[in-house]
């Protein structure tokens, strides 16, 4: 059984062998197809709950990953934020000295996240600038009517 | 409702995040979808080919007592049930209760149709190339109970 504490390696070979399979485009559907439908968990609480759905969904996720993050919630200006100061995913294919990361690894967030949110009426930013250093943020704010 | 802040370290959290169960099951019904069932099984030789390489090399030096150490381990962090009978030639895991099944059933998340292939395919990926060989020689889709033997070939 492959423990659910070995999945990120497992993750990011999947991208590699996709990527050896079918290109660039292989992974892009995967992720595409993985935020269809695995993330109905995140658009039920959206849905149900608006820009909160957010909060609710990050709440369980991050604490679950024991990422070290600071999360922000303002309901009246409609935006939520994370801030990760140490991506526990990322980090820990870092830490790895036998393997080797999938090149576009933490793109998938973007993927699959803005997939879910922006046809719901919400923008979705991310900085992935400091990916190398596990580090990166994402700005959710409700779309103006 | 005034802003919520919330701030989080790695410490203070144990790292337990089951819905990548979930996760994984979906990107095996992805390659089999798109690739078929022997496509499946590529992926998770690569896979432990690399991540469990140094499991395997441990499983050379030590034996099958290396394995024992880390299927145990991968229960009791998860919280499943397995016997384990371990003998010179012979490791035979017992599982009651699959954590990764359990949690995928009770979350009403879909079960890839070749989820088993992770016990399979992985533990024969584990063996190749050592004195020992793997079989799961039993294997219920419903709870994802089973039966796994490591044993020497000699």
């Amino acid at each position: 059984m492959i423990s659910c504490t070995e999945f990120i390696p497992a993750y990011s070979e999947l991208f590699k062998f996709l990527e050896a399979k079918g290109g660039r485009k292989a992974v892009l559907d995967f992720w595409n197809y993985l935020s269809d439908r695995f993330l109905n968990n995140l658009r039920d609480l959206v849905t149900a709950n608006g820009i909160r759905g957010c909060w609710l969904y990050w709440t369980k996720s991050l604490n679950e990953e024991a990422a070290d993050f600071t999360m922000e919630l303002d309901e009246e200006v409609g935006t939520f934020s994370i801030t990760m100061h140490h991506c526990p995913s990322k980090g820990r294919l870092m830490e790895y000295r036998h393997i080797t990361p999938y090149h576009d690894y933490c793109g998938h967030c973007d993927v699959l996240y803005r997939r879910v949110l922006e046809p719901m009426g919400y923008e979705y930013n991310t900085d992935l600038s400091k990916c190398d250093q596990a580090q990166c943020s994402v700005v959710i704010k409700r779309k103006k009517l | 409702m005034p802003k919520q802040v919330m701030n989080r370290k790695a410490g203070d959290n144990v790292y337990l995040h089951k819905d990548f169960h979930g996760a994984l099951s979906n990107g095996i019904d992805f390659i089999h979808e798109h690739y078929g069932p022997e496509a499946v099984r590529d992926y998770l030789r690569q896979f432990a080919d690399t991540f469990y390489a140094p499991l395997k090399k441990d499983l050379v030096r030590r034996g099958l007592i290396a394995l024992k150490e880390h299927y145990a381990n991968v229960f009791k962090i998860e919280g499943g049930q397995a016997r384990f009978k371990l003998t010179d030639n012979e490791l035979r895991i017992e599982v009651d209760l699959n954590p990764a099944v359990h949690h995928m059933r009770a979350q009403n998340y879909p079960v890839a149709r070749l989820y088993s292939e992770t016990i399979r395919t992985v533990g024969e990926a584990l063996c190749a190339g050592t004195p020992y060989a793997a079989e799961l020689s039993a294997y219920d889709e419903a709870s994802g109970r089973y039966t796994q033997r490591f044993f020497r070939k000699d």
